[in-house]
């Protein structure tokens, strides 16, 4: 997780307590006839995870909030000729929630509540993709892809809300444990890219990467949860994200077919619009720079290794709660990646879609 | 199958090196001199809150908490006092969990937070003393400055109060004015009962060594009218050389300006920076908007809710209408049946009528202009309290809390439905700290709503 602090006219420096996670990622390529791939590839696509301290500043709008997914693509890529191929998946999403925050109300022994939400639920999208070789020659290599995965909404069915350290004559409408609903609309993704191969000669070679992503964030535009208790106001927050565009470039270069060296970054644009930047999530438009490095070992093994670095800072506020705050976002995130092959092969590596 | 192929991949996050957390502001008091603070003003001032004064209450007044801020850019402010009071001080308001229904309950009730045994003699002992937070419950601008025995009942019957106490003179509907005893008002100027000289607030205000000031003065020279209903009342002072006094006018918006001048003329003369406060429109409050006409007929199923209009002679009963404003104070009118038909009328001092409504809002508007006038001759800046209340009647949030002049449940208001809760003089404090700040280059912090409670629920 990223560090996050803030600063408010209230407070110099607030720091968000976020645990560290690690995502992992999975993925398995198969070739079953000349032509015809199958993938399956295991990821925690979306995620993120915020938390303070109990008693911060804005803990009436967050204290904790933890979102997890596993998506489960199994794909199958079929060749329909020597320089196109097509791809196409499902996407199987399973996700939990969880959601903490105060309640501003006071008791006579109580200074304020509490309200902790939990749930969970699963969807399915499917994924679609081509991916062409324009040109390969011995001086050079142009490959295009684009591919399609579509929205996910995760109903959340049987949520459980619990309300903590309520005055009694408020418990009514606070119960201490009720059930509510609510969905979690996963954005559609649109990646388009080009990948340019330079021999250099036999063994080393320069490659030119671009890709394009489109993310559908315009189905984040409220969370909202209805609670089972008919005396509890149910709760919506406008979020009114924007799809956003990522724009990544890099640069590889090949030694001796054994050690790459990359280098490049992305050009992030923001989904969260003045107004609506919430302690949870302070995102904002940036540059980040990237590197990695690989490593070919033998024909059966490979590691990758890469960091990326953001640094960010934006002053903005959450209207609808009435919080201002300015956010410095720091992130270092070191990606470790192996690649095993199981058998030799002559073919040119599975196409992959995403 | 030919080719398998399998990446197992791992992301971690490594600890920057660079620092994420953001330092520590250098905060500056700019042209401001934070060395005596002085606050001027009414029950709003002083911390009046849930029908009285008592010692949380007063702990959360708005100059408390502007003057706890002050102090983190001047670390050399004088000490900052306020009159001492006592647990529950005059009494005060709070709610009950009975037979499932959230009662208030008022100070004098059964199992009320009665008037502490040292209220009755409060603040005459500390005289002497100068405090900082000047606010008096109940003042008038037209009482800083008094120009007639009408004006002067705190300078008599508040001040030396027990000059008063003379039994058989003694005219027990004199008000006093318990808030102001505090502050030594001097001697009755009635020559039957001395003709001693009397000291007025504007010369506390002369006396009061301050470097910086916050006045927010003013709202009871229409608060009254409107919390009254509309009815004024006439007490004879005759006997006491005092005249008739009228009670709960609104004041006449010359003489505001005129006063208000004057207060501003003494702080700047004593070379005081300061800050002025406009006066909200006080039909916004909870006191004039708990009961509807609507919500009184849907609760009690009348076709048509009938009022007494007007003042004195001459009222006349008619229906209401949902111009008129039902006061709070009216529910155990409400609750006796009054209001149901012609011949029991709810009574005038329970309604602001749709004409008194105009009243007070056209008469705080002409009070505002004077405030903001008077305050850019002297170069003072200006807190518009008046617009800000505006904003919170659809409902705004700070901070993630809610807020709206709704009664108990609004979050900013106290239970006698005028006052702020410590919450809503937080929200107040940050409102003058802004100005403040704006106008004068410096950086005192706000304070964070969540650090302050709003109503205590049972």
């Amino acid at each position: 997780m990223p560090l996050v602090s803030l600063q408010t006219d209230a407070y110099d420096n607030i720091n968000q307590t976020s645990p560290y996670a690690t995502p992992i990622q999975f993925y398995y390529g198969g070739q079953i006839t000349d032509n015809l791939f199958v993938g399956l590839g295991i990821n925690n696509q979306f995620g993120s995870s915020s938390s303070f301290d109990d008693d911060w500043q804005g803990r009436f709008i967050i204290q904790n909030i933890a979102l997890k997914t596993f998506s489960y693509q199994p794909t199958v890529a079929y060749k329909i000729h020597d320089y196109v191929s097509i791809g196409a998946g499902f996407v199987i999403t399973t996700g939990k929630f969880a959601y903490e925050k105060a309640v501003p109300l006071t008791g006579t022994s109580t200074s304020e509540g509490k309200a902790s939400l939990s749930g969970s639920g699963i969807t399915y999208g499917f994924n679609v993709g081509i991916f062409s070789t324009l040109l390969d020659n011995d001086q050079m290599k142009l490959t295009v892809g684009a591919d399609y995965r579509s929205g996910q909404t995760i109903n959340l069915e049987n949520g459980v809300a619990n309300f903590t350290d309520i005055p009694t004559s408020l418990q009514g409408t606070f119960p201490a444990t009720t059930s509510f609903t609510g969905k979690l609309n996963l954005p559609s993704v649109i990646t388009a890219g080009f990948a340019y191969q330079y021999n250099i000669n036999e063994n080393n070679s320069i490659t030119l990467v671009y890709d394009f992503n489109y993310t559908g964030w315009s189905s984040y535009d409220t969370l909202a949860f209805d609670f089972e208790n008919a005396d509890t106001p149910d709760s919506k927050t406008t979020k009114a994200w924007v799809n956003s565009p990522t724009h990544r470039f890099g640069i590889e270069y090949a030694l001796n077919e054994m050690f790459f060296f990359r280098a490049g970054g992305y050009y992030d644009i923001t989904p969260i619009q003045d107004g609506f930047v919430s302690p949870e999530l302070p995102d904002a438009t940036q540059f980040v720079p990237t590197f990695g490095f690989g490593m070919q070992i033998g024909d059966h093994f490979a590691f990758d290794l890469s960091w990326l670095h953001q640094d960010v800072t934006r002053t903005a506020s959450l209207d609808d709660a009435g919080f201002t705050a300015n956010y410095h976002r720091i992130a270092d995130v070191i990606s470790f990646s192996t690649t095993i092959k199981l058998f030799n092969s002559e073919s040119s590596g599975a196409p992959r879609v995403n | 199958m030919k080719n398998y192929l399998l990446i197992l991949g791992i992301v971690v996050v490594a600890s920057s090196c660079r620092k994420v957390e953001f330092e520590e502001v250098e905060r500056t008091y700019g042209d401001a001199d934070f060395s005596t603070y002085i606050a001027v003003g009414n029950s709003l001032t002083q911390g009046y809150q849930d029908g009285g004064l008592y010692e949380e209450g007063q702990e959360n007044s708005y100059p408390a908490i502007i003057a706890g801020q002050m102090e983190l850019v001047f670390p050399d402010m004088n000490n900052w006092r306020q009159p001492t009071i006592y647990g529950n001080g005059s009494g005060y308001m709070h709610l009950e969990y009975i037979n499932g229904e959230i009662e208030v309950v008022s100070a004098g009730d059964v199992n009320g937070f009665a008037e502490d045994g040292s209220w009755a003699n409060w603040g005459i002992s500390e005289q002497g003393t100068k405090f900082n937070n000047l606010g008096i419950a109940g003042i008038t601008l037209m009482q800083c400055v008094a120009l007639d025995d009408n004006e002067m009942i705190v300078n008599n019957g508040v001040l030396g109060g027990f000059h008063l106490v003379i039994p058989p003179f003694i005219d027990y509907e004199v008000p006093g004015n318990p808030y102001a005893r505090f502050m030594d008002f001097g001697d009755n100027p009635s020559v039957l009962l001395g003709g001693g000289t009397p000291i007025q607030y504007l010369d506390h205000i002369k006396q009061s060594n301050a470097t910086f000031f916050t006045c927010w003065l003013g709202d009871n020279d229409v608060l009254g009218y409107a919390t009254s209903g509309g009815v004024t009342t006439e007490v004879d002072g005759t006997l006491l050389g005092l005249g008739v006094i009228e009670l709960n006018t609104l004041s006449d918006p010359t003489a505001f300006r005129m006063k208000y001048d004057s207060v501003l003329t003494a702080f700047s003369n004593i070379g005081a920076k300061g800050v002025c406060a406009t006066i909200p429109d006080v039909t916004v409050i909870p006191y004039f908007n708990t009961f509807t006409v609507a919500s009184v007929k849907e609760e009690k199923g009348y076709t048509d809710i009938w009022i007494t209009e007007g003042t004195g002679t001459g009222n006349t009963v008619r229906v209401a209408n949902a111009s008129d404003l039902i006061l709070l104070t009216a529910v155990d009118s409400l609750d006796a049946g009054m209001g149901e038909s012609q011949s029991h009328p709810l009574t005038d001092d329970y309604i602001l009528d749709a004409v008194e409504v105009s009243n007070v809002q056209s008469r705080t508007i002409s009070f505002n202009a004077a405030i903001t006038a008077s305050a850019a001759i002297f170069n003072y800046p200006v807190v518009d309290m008046h617009g800000f209340l505006e904003t919170l009647k659809p409902g705004i949030s700070f901070e993630g809390i809610g807020f709206s002049p709704k009664y108990i449940e609004g979050g900013a208001f106290s239970l006698d439905g005028v006052h702020l809760n410590p919450r809503g003089y937080a929200i107040a404090a940050n409102e003058f700290i802004k100005t403040i700040n704006a106008a004068y280059g410096c950086n005192i912090p706000t304070v964070s709503l969540g650090s302050y409670r709003g109503v205590i629920f049972p």
